[in-house]
């Protein structure tokens, strides 16, 4: 699936948006992205933050650290409402800021990871495009005419046979011999399985085969 | 604006951190100040900070208190469904970037299972496959083999509408029409001259396969055979 260009940053005017449906997706996505500046400014900087706000359907959204309630009832009872919260929450405190800390570890990997899988993505790209500089057969196929998409067919059938018959041997030769055994320094009973060297990811993606 | 990577943790140096806090503080209030009018909805924010003795608010605290009153009007089922805390925003951000982690992975899989197809055709094996891998391999070149009949028998729809099925099977389209250039080079011969290696060697690239992505064009709507992985 070619991916579809994003229009990219534009500059907007700031007023209330007219066509419905632009104002239902700016409010998901800046309602999510102002969360996300809040959460980062309580981990960066420590400070404790409240924010509600209203959809245009009338649901109420909410972000709170440590959480919106606190926060809330202590704007209302007193102005000035105490920085530092009371005893006998101190322990509760740590024990949530420590998991909140793991989180962001967590977090701060799994995004690490996504960066490297784009950047993946677009080296896998790049040799795509320069191969198919110099092959017309690797153009998408519903550019190519009838003649060449015959004989793409054709060649295509031609591996297809190859990789069948090298299959095929492959297994014969496992069958019939113990090498992987001595190959893997393994004590015949014990299955070793080879790992990938690529990457090894812990979510269980199809590496079922490996 | 500054492009630095910025670690999510507590900023240990004190004049930075204040520094950040001033700078996002700002920002963010700005994003709010956004967000209501652009949606023309209700907000409001409290930040408390020991930088602060007050709490520094939008849109005023008149106005959060207007807000703050809207909200506590509300049922509290309605008013918790949404809430989220630091750790359910985080523990939601994970997830969400594991989703989008898991199909740029399976993108790129198949991206890497469409180029090395390509080399195989030109006749450059540059890896050794695993029994694994050449499995992957042969059920990838069926499918787009599947995806070539296909396009094959839209184009000879086109040429032909009347003929359809009576075609003979075979049927040389140089015959109906004297179409593009034959490219000089057809990957075939190479193909055949290549020594395969025979060691139950790990493909480098380790070619976890996901079925359900159909062809290399990127741009077909068909689905494979549904089935899962362990």
């Amino acid at each position: 699936m070619a991916k579809k260009p994003s229009m990219g940053r534009q500059k907007i005017k700031i007023a209330k948006i007219e066509i419905k449906n632009h104002l239902q997706v700016t409010f998901s996505k800046r309602r999510s992205g102002l969360f996300k500046k809040a959460s980062e400014l309580c981990t960066l900087c420590g400070v404790e933050i409240a924010i509600i706000v209203f959809s245009p359907a009338g649901k109420v959204f909410s972000f709170g650290h440590p959480g919106v309630d606190s926060i809330v009832d202590r704007f209302m009872i007193t102005r000035n409402p105490p920085l530092t919260p009371s005893q006998t929450l101190h322990l509760v405190e740590a024990h949530r800021n420590a998991s909140v800390r793991e989180l962001n570890l967590q977090l701060t990997q799994v995004l690490n990871e996504l960066e490297a899988e784009k950047t993946r993505g677009d080296v896998l790209d790049n040799m795509r495009k320069a191969s198919r500089s110099q092959h017309w057969w690797e153009a998408p196929i519903d550019e190519l005419g009838l003649n060449e998409v015959e004989q793409l067919r054709d060649s295509m059938e031609e591996l297809k046979k190859i990789v069948t018959s090298q299959t095929r041997k492959l297994m014969a030769e496992a069958a019939h011999t113990p090498p992987f055994f001595d190959q893997f320094e393994c004590k015949p009973g014990q299955v070793h399985v080879p790992s990938t060297a690529s990457e090894d990811h812990s979510f269980g993606y199809g590496h079922g085969f490996f | 604006m500054t492009r630095k990577k910025v670690t999510l943790a507590y900023i240990p140096n004190d004049s930075e951190r204040k520094a950040s806090f001033k700078k996002r503080k700002k920002g963010m209030m700005k994003k709010v100040n956004e967000l209501s009018t652009l949606c023309g909805v209700d907000a409001c924010a409290i930040v408390l900070s020991p930088y602060s003795h007050d709490p520094e608010v939008w849109p005023s605290p008149l106005g959060v208190q207007r807000v703050i009153a809207k909200f506590k009007n509300l049922p509290d089922w309605d008013q918790g469904r949404k809430m989220a805390n630091q750790e359910s925003f985080t523990k939601e951000r994970i997830r969400k970037t594991e989703e989008k982690l898991r199909k740029q992975h399976k993108e790129n899989q198949h991206k890497e299972m469409t180029n090395v197809m390509f080399q195989c055709l030109a006749g450059e094996w540059s890896r050794s496959f695993s029994f694994y891998g050449l499995n992957e391999m042969g059920w990838f070149v069926d499918q787009n083999i599947r995806e070539i009949a296909r396009r094959i028998n839209s184009l000879k729809e086109e040429i032909l509408p009347h003929q359809g099925m009576t075609m003979r099977h075979g049927m040389s389209s140089a015959e109906i029409v004297a179409d593009t250039q034959i490219a000089s080079e057809m990957p075939m011969n190479a193909m055949q001259n290549y020594q395969w290696n025979m060691q139950p060697t790990v493909s480098p690239y380790g070619l976890g396969w996901d079925p359900t992505i159909p062809s290399y064009g990127y741009n077909s709507n068909s689905i494979g055979p549904n089935f899962t992985y362990p």
